[in-house]
């Protein structure tokens, strides 16, 4: 079939306004965020409209002054057609739009429709149809036509001499659809219980009808709603621009160097969605308020962009976009130094740091460079960088009314894809433009020998950034590491391995024509989200009066097909999933406070924050405090490290509501919380530890709410606490001490670390009853009794643990 | 293209996806070149280049200095440079500066934004100590006997970049020097260097180095530099891995300048986002572009204040246009345009009867999107990361699957621990098993999600110190939306004698084991732009001649290796028989013929007497030389005839 000329049609739509059509229906909407089922109300008219109108928005879309349309009503009060005017008869049908390019107006005077008292013949509405569309297209022989019929089907019809009418259309080339509501579709499928019997039997007769005629189609509306959100492609096809391929000096060895001619068209250009319009809500003027008295609108009004163009005067060379980057704290400071300039006064240049070099032109002169694509050597294909490829891919024909150019382009083709080389090739594609450098590729076809072209990087394109290595690591010393958290074990490769051959999606399952397993995934069908999902929601918004009640349905599931992974391969791949899971430990790193900047800086990525490695060996001493800084414990510490360094406006307006912290800071050089604004002073953490001695409960916390760390958490508790206890002046924090002890206890309790708790808390007595140690602490914690105390048999057996010491040894040791 | 105002105008909203390389113009750079003045940098030695020519690593790297300086002021415009010498007697006594730097440190350049002057100045320096080698000693004397300590070096750069450098910039400190042991014996140095470093880096300062090693004296960094560096340099990405840092560049003076280019422009990722490769198996990696189109500038507007010229800011603002009204941002809807105003029923619809298209709703309704809704439109409410789909062969990705330029991914730690690692296994395991990936990547919240082959590339050193990195390519597909058909199915081909001679000068014109090499071609259009730009500031002449492209073929060597070859190909493609060929042409509508042969029209142009040819004989010439047809008369015949000329 030879591919539908776009446009050049004349649509008529028949549109049923009988009261039946006024019948409210429930449509589904797509779910709330919430999850929840909603629908709406409306009329089997407006529902059936909404395709109507998305048919004609696609014609406003598309902007095809030879795509037009016509709307007839049948059913309707009056009675105002052609066929009418000259014969008489064909009532309560009347010619509602006549045949034009529809615009926004057409879809207002759709939304008007409302559903009549009378009912009226659709086969009446169909011969006006095709009359009124001949004698529109009388000069216009080879348009295309199209009827569309919307009707629920409930209104009886006159189909004696429909052969006559099946005949004439047939002769005039006309495609039919007819859209019912509710009809039956056994594919789709749908069914409608309780149908009348008149409904039962028009069904039967727009089948009979349209089977009859040369294309007609019968589709219920469900059906079409659904497929005209399908992606639908548009075609571009590719001018065809002349250029000329050439190798060697054509000016100085003309009788050696080679010239063909040939055309370039584009093999892939990158489509964009469709860009949206801005709107703004008019405010309401007082005239107007008069105007629109009668009715309660809101105008929205289409904007227009508009360039302004201010110099700031407050401000010397360079310091403006300084004052940008500040961002809106000083929007009011700025705005009375800037003032507007009119373009009128502007001159064109560039900057070159801080000097400005004129240019009015807006560019240099060009380099001199003449039209043509310059073959400038080969290489072979296997050395290919494909990463480089930089754009958009161009195919390269010889002039398609020129054999001896053909000839002469497929002998190189043939010969370089034979040699399997790719060459290199400098192209301008108009005199005096800016060449560009490629790689062309060699196809052999079926019938026909062309390349294919791929821009690459100048010099000045390829950004040679540096990155540790992932397998050779270093250590300080100047060794090569073979073990490290940063390389992968044995065990690891291995489940990986697994996971990748689980995940093949080389086979689909499918064959193709030549019995060859077809891979998961093809460009051909991956169809833009983007750009569908924003044409259909553009239409939806032409076509509804609020998106609120009417919001939009889900995208097509065709959009949808590759976003995730085969279930197949899903489910071939859950073992080695699993495996991989437990091998590799991946573990969340608890979000942090930045670490201490003197700047506001913060770069593009956040560089600044540090990795937290729980296995992680024991870093070498010099570095033990370096190292713990830069793991603040909590964002109040960071917060307070930020402090110390303060010096900018970045961290000036917590500097001033605490003033008093800082100030503490000489008469105290115990690490209690308040006091370790400084990093340098107690970074509270010790390396590898995941609690710090600062804020030892909350660290504690944390971590138990991530889970399967507890052992580690318990035992660290107990050091920390230890630490703590121990140090000299630790009497103002015993309370707090308590508190962590309490909550370990707790935790031990719960979460059968009974034995590391027992063992802890005889720890801590000894330590604390020793010489240098803590009795006060210990005293302390003994008249909390047995809130503290050893965890006994009975107590653990409560929680499903238990424990080596008896009722009475627990009692014994607090 | 022609300059065109509104190409200047960004609309965020269409092109957020084109932004990726100009999102980062916003920030700035800020460079210190820190160079050490000592003895044995002003020591004179033989130029590699010229003969009798002296030179001495304070001019290399000075020259390299400025040579950076150069190249900075056209890729970013807002970036500052400042030169920082020590271990020199020279003081600062300058009256500028507003603090005091430690002595036997000197400013020669304070940070400033880079400007004409100032890069000339430099030159000017360099100019002279040319002539006389001993200039740079005698202007900066170098500090005999002992050195400088290195804590107080880097309190200076510390103070300098201070005073000079803005608050929101990118501040780095290119350390160059060839001591590689400069305080023996002293611990009490080594901490007081470690120490002010640290306050250096916490400020927010990478410090770059360059060590110069001459084969007399190599430059080992574990005497001094590693125990001072290590856990400063590294800020950038590993704290704590106990490994070397890799930006520590150990050179010879000649590749100084290489080197530094290397690191000129700031590494900085363009995405940092999860790595879903199952469901709960997630690693976090970061996203560089290594391959981005670098532009010409854009063109500012400037103003004419009297004084000096002042650059003026535009700004883009939404109108109602009938109302004169501006509209907030925040207030604007989106929609469908409207198509255009109706004409007859215009008076009905359009209170003002101007020409702004409205749409009028009853109150309470709204037929528009939010900003969000849109956003969630294109993002299909996914959020930023990329989903692992499945592995493949390579040879599923074809050459014409390309659309734009690959971006590069590498681990990081910082978000999930054991990224490395896994990353690692990834790939060591793909690039055994010959294996690409497929995933479906939304690399920025306002991105569309797009399908990408992810291409692992083994880690690889080169000659001249560059590595390849290990990583992932991340090549973004073509979607069927992209794809266009071919337009031509069938021509004619070539025999196999006529293939075989062209395969004769192919093979003397391949290059063995070559590939493409993006260095040898630097972007010709793009360095006679700068050329000319430099020139213009510096109110310089500009010389068109002394420019060359570097990308124009090599003729002479593809004539000296093939021309004899090439000829024996055209002879035989004349004698083919396609030559003597008509194309039978299809279609029902075809002009009768109008085509006059090659031969008459070089008569009649030999004559003078093209004028008499038609229009439309003038344009079949024309095309089928696949030159324009457009025009008048007089251009045909003008275009014809300069044609003839050339062949």
């Amino acid at each position: 079939m030879p591919a539908e000329r776009a446009g050049y049609t004349v649509t008529m739509f028949l549109i049923d306004v009988s009261p039946s059509m006024g019948t409210l229906r429930s449509v589904e909407l797509p779910p709330a965020p919430n999850g929840e089922q909603r629908t709406t109300e409306m009329t089997n008219l407006e529902w059936a409209l909404q395709f109507v109108k998305l048919k004609i928005q696609e014609m406003i879309f598309n902007g095809r002054k030879t795509d037009q349309c016509g709307v007839i009503l049948f059913g309707s009060e009056e009675t105002d057609n052609i066929i009418h005017e000259k014969n008489g008869g064909y009532q309560h049908v009347s010619e509602y739009i006549p045949i034009a390019q529809p615009n926004s107006t057409t879809l207002a005077k759709l939304d008007a429709l409302q559903p009549s008292e009378n009912s009226g013949d659709p086969i009446d509405a169909l011969i006006v149809g095709i009359e009124t569309q001949d004698i529109y297209l009388n000069k216009k022989r080879t348009w295309t036509r199209k009827i569309v019929i919307v009707t629920d089907g409930q209104s009886p019809m006159e189909i004696e001499d429909w052969e006559a009418t099946v005949k004439k259309m047939n002769g005039l080339a006309i495609s039919l659809t007819v859209i019912g509501v509710d009809f039956d579709d056994d594919e789709f499928p749908f069914h409608e219980e309780d149908k009348s019997t008149i409904k039962l039997e028009n069904e039967a007769f727009y089948h009979k009808l349209t089977s009859a005629l040369d294309d007609g189609l019968v589709g219920t509306c469900a059906f079409a709603l659904q497929e005209i959100a399908r992606p639908d492609m548009k075609q571009t096809k590719s001018a065809l621009m002349g250029t000329v391929l050439r190798l060697g000096d054509i000016d100085v060895r003309p009788e050696e160097a080679i010239e063909i001619l040939v055309k370039a068209s584009k093999c892939t250009a990158l489509a964009r969605p469709k860009s949206w319009k801005k709107f703004g809500r008019r405010e309401k003027t007082d005239d107007q308020m008069q105007v629109d008295e009668e009715e309660d609108t809101t105008v929205f009004a289409q904007l227009k962009m508009r360039s302004e163009y201010y110099i700031d005067r407050s401000t010397q060379d360079g310091e403006e976009q300084d004052k940008m980057d500040m961002g809106s704290d000083d929007e009011e400071d700025k705005d009375k130094n800037l003032e507007m300039v009119q373009k009128e006064q502007l001159i064109r240049g560039f900057k070159y740091g801080s000097t400005y070099a004129p240019c009015p032109d807006g560019q240099f002169p060009r380099l001199n460079t003449r039209k043509g694509i310059d073959i400038c050597g080969f290489f072979h294909a296997k050395n290919f960088r494909r990463e480089l490829a930089m754009g958009e891919v161009q195919y390269l024909w010889a002039d398609p009314g020129a054999p001896q150019q053909q000839v002469a382009l497929s002998s190189i083709v043939q010969a370089m894809y034979e040699k399997g080389v790719l060459a290199i090739a400098r192209w301008v594609s108009k005199d005096g433009m800016d060449p560009k450098m490629g790689v062309l590729e060699a196809r052999v076809d079926t019938n026909i020998d062309f390349l294919l072209w791929v821009q690459m990087p100048f010099a000045d394109d390829v950004r040679k950034y540096t990155f540790a290595s992932l397998e050779n690591l270093v250590s300080k010393n100047g060794k090569s590491v073979t073990k490290h958290p940063y390389l992968p074990t044995e065990d690891q490769l291995e489940a990986m391995d697994k996971f990748i051959d689980s995940m093949d999606i080389m086979d689909s399952g499918e064959k193709d024509d030549e019995g060859k397993p077809v891979p998961w995934y093809d460009t051909r069908q991956s169809y833009n989200p983007a750009i569908h999902r924003t044409k259909q929601a553009l239409f939806h918004s032409a076509v509804v009066n609020d998106i609120a009640s009417n919001p939009l349905p889900p995208p097509h599931p065709e959009l949808l097909k590759y976003i995730n992974p085969p279930r197949w391969a899903l489910k071939a791949s859950k073992n080695a999933i699993r495996e991989c899971k437990e091998v590799f430990k991946i573990k969340e790193v608890p979000k942090k406070a930045a670490k201490a900047r003197k700047d506001g800086h913060v770069r593009a990525s956040d560089e600044d924050e540090d990795m937290l490695l729980l296995d992680k060996k024991p870093a070498a001493s010099h570095k033990g405090k370096e190292h713990a800084s830069q793991v603040p414990a909590s964002p109040k510490l960071a917060r307070s490290a930020k402090k110390s360094v303060a010096s900018d406006s970045e961290t000036e307006e917590e500097s001033d509501q605490e003033p008093l912290l800082l100030e503490k800071r000489p008469f105290n050089a115990l690490p209690t919380p308040e006091r370790s604004m400084s990093p340098d002073v107690d970074p509270g953490r010790a390396p590898g530890r995941i609690i710090g001695s600062t804020y030892p409960l909350r660290d504690f916390k944390t971590n138990l709410a991530q889970g399967d760390v507890v052992t580690k958490a318990v035992e660290d508790m107990g050091v920390v606490i230890k630490e703590v206890v121990l140090r000299p002046f630790a009497s103002r924090r015993h309370k707090e001490m308590i508190e962590c002890m309490i909550a370990m206890r707790d935790t031990s309790l719960k979460e059968d670390e009974i034995d590391a708790w027992n063992a802890f808390l005889r720890d801590l007595k000894e330590s604390c009853l020793k010489e240098a140690g803590n009795s006060e602490f210990w005293q302390e914690v003994q008249k909390l009794g047995r809130s503290l105390s050893l965890i006994s048999e009975p107590e653990a057996k409560k929680l499903g643990g238990h424990s080596e010491f008896s009722e009475s040894a627990s009692e014994a040791v607090s | 293209m022609p300059p065109f105002d509104d190409w200047n105008i960004i609309d965020e909203e269409e092109d957020e996806e084109l932004q990726d390389a100009a999102f980062f113009e916003g920030k700035r750079d800020v460079i210190l070149f820190c160079i050490d003045c000592s003895e044995s940098m002003h020591e004179l030695r033989d130029d590699p280049n010229y003969d009798d020519v002296k030179t001495s690593h304070l001019f290399t790297a000075l020259e390299a200095a400025m040579q950076i300086q150069k190249k900075k002021v056209i890729v970013g415009p807002n970036d500052s440079v400042g030169i920082v010498l020590f271990n020199t007697t020279r003081s600062s006594e300058t009256k500028n500066h507003a603090t005091e730097i430690k002595k036997n440190s000197f400013a020669y350049q304070p940070i400033t934004i880079i400007s004409a002057p100032a890069i000339q100045e430099l030159i000017q320096l360099l100019d002279a100590a040319r002539e006389d080698p001993d200039l740079l000693k005698s202007t900066f004397p170098p500090l005999t006997g002992k050195k400088m300590p290195m804590g107080d070096v880097f309190t200076s750069c510390n103070w300098v970049l201070r005073d000079g450098a803005p608050k929101t910039a990118t501040k780095r400190v290119f350390l160059i020097t060839d001591d590689d042991n400069p305080h023996p014996g002293s611990k009490q140095l080594v901490t007081s260097a470690r120490t002010t470093l640290l306050d250096l880096t916490q400020s927010g300062v990478q410090i770059e180095p360059f060590f110069i090693a001459t084969p007399e004296k190599p430059f080992e960094p574990s005497k001094f530099y590693s125990s001072v560096l290590l856990s400063n340099v590294l800020n950038d990405e590993d704290e704590d891995t106990g490994v070397l840092p890799e930006s520590i560049s150990i050179t010879r003076i000649d590749d100084l300048l290489s080197q530094m280019r290397f690191h000129e422009v700031p590494k900085r990722a363009l995405f940092s986002i999860p790595f879903q490769l199952a469901d709960g198996f997630v690693i976090s990696i970061k996203g560089y572009g290594l391959v981005t189109e670098q532009r010409k500038g854009i063109y500012k507007y400037f103003i004419d204040l009297g004084d000096h010229m002042e650059v003026a800011n535009s700004r883009t603002v939404y109108v109602d246009e009938d109302q004169q009204a501006e509209v907030d941002k925040t207030e604007m809807v989106y929609g469908m345009a409207l198509g255009t105003a109706p004409v007859e029923g215009a008076s009905d619809d359009e209170g003002e009867g101007g020409d702004t298209v409205c749409r009028v709703v009853p109150t309470g309704k709204r037929p528009f999107y939010t900003a969000d809704e849109i956003r969630s439109f294109r993002t299909l409410d996914l959020e930023p990361g990329i989903k692992l789909l499945g592995f493949k062969d390579p040879i599923e990705l074809a050459f014409e699957d390309n659309v734009k330029h690959s971006v590069f991914i590498y681990p990081d730690e910082s978000k999930y621990s054991g990224s490395k690692r896994t990353f690692a296994a990834l790939l060591k395991k793909m690039i055994e098993k010959k294996k690409i990936g497929l995933v479906l990547a939304l690399t920025r919240s306002n991105f569309a999600p797009v399908f990408c082959a992810m291409l692992p590339q083994a880690e690889s050193t080169e000659e001249g110190g560059w590595n390849e990195p290990a990583g992932f390519h991340l090549i973004p597909l073509p979607f069927a939306d992209d794809i266009r058909a071919a337009p031509l199915e069938t021509a004619f081909r070539a025999p196999d004698e006529l293939k075989d001679a062209a395969r004769l000068w192919i093979d003397k014109l391949c290059v063995k084991d070559g590939t493409y090499p993006p260095d040898s071609h630097p972007n010709p259009a793009l360095a006679y732009h700068n050329a000319q730009l430099q020139a213009s500031a510096f109110r310089e002449e500009f010389d068109p001649e002394a420019f060359e492209d570097l990308t124009r073929p090599k003729y002479d060597m593809i004539h000296k290796r093939a021309g004899n070859l090439m000829k024996e190909w055209k002879r035989a493609l004349l004698t083919d028989e396609s030559a003597n060929v008509v194309p039978v042409t299809t279609g029902s509508k075809r002009k009768a013929d109008v085509s006059v042969d090659e031969a008459e029209i070089r008569s009649k142009h030999e004559v003078g007497a093209l004028a008499k040819l038609r229009v439309d004989q003038l344009k079949d010439f024309l095309k089928s030389k696949s030159q324009p047809v457009s025009g008048k008369k007089a251009e045909l015949i003008e275009r014809v005839s300069d044609w003839l000329d050339a062949h």
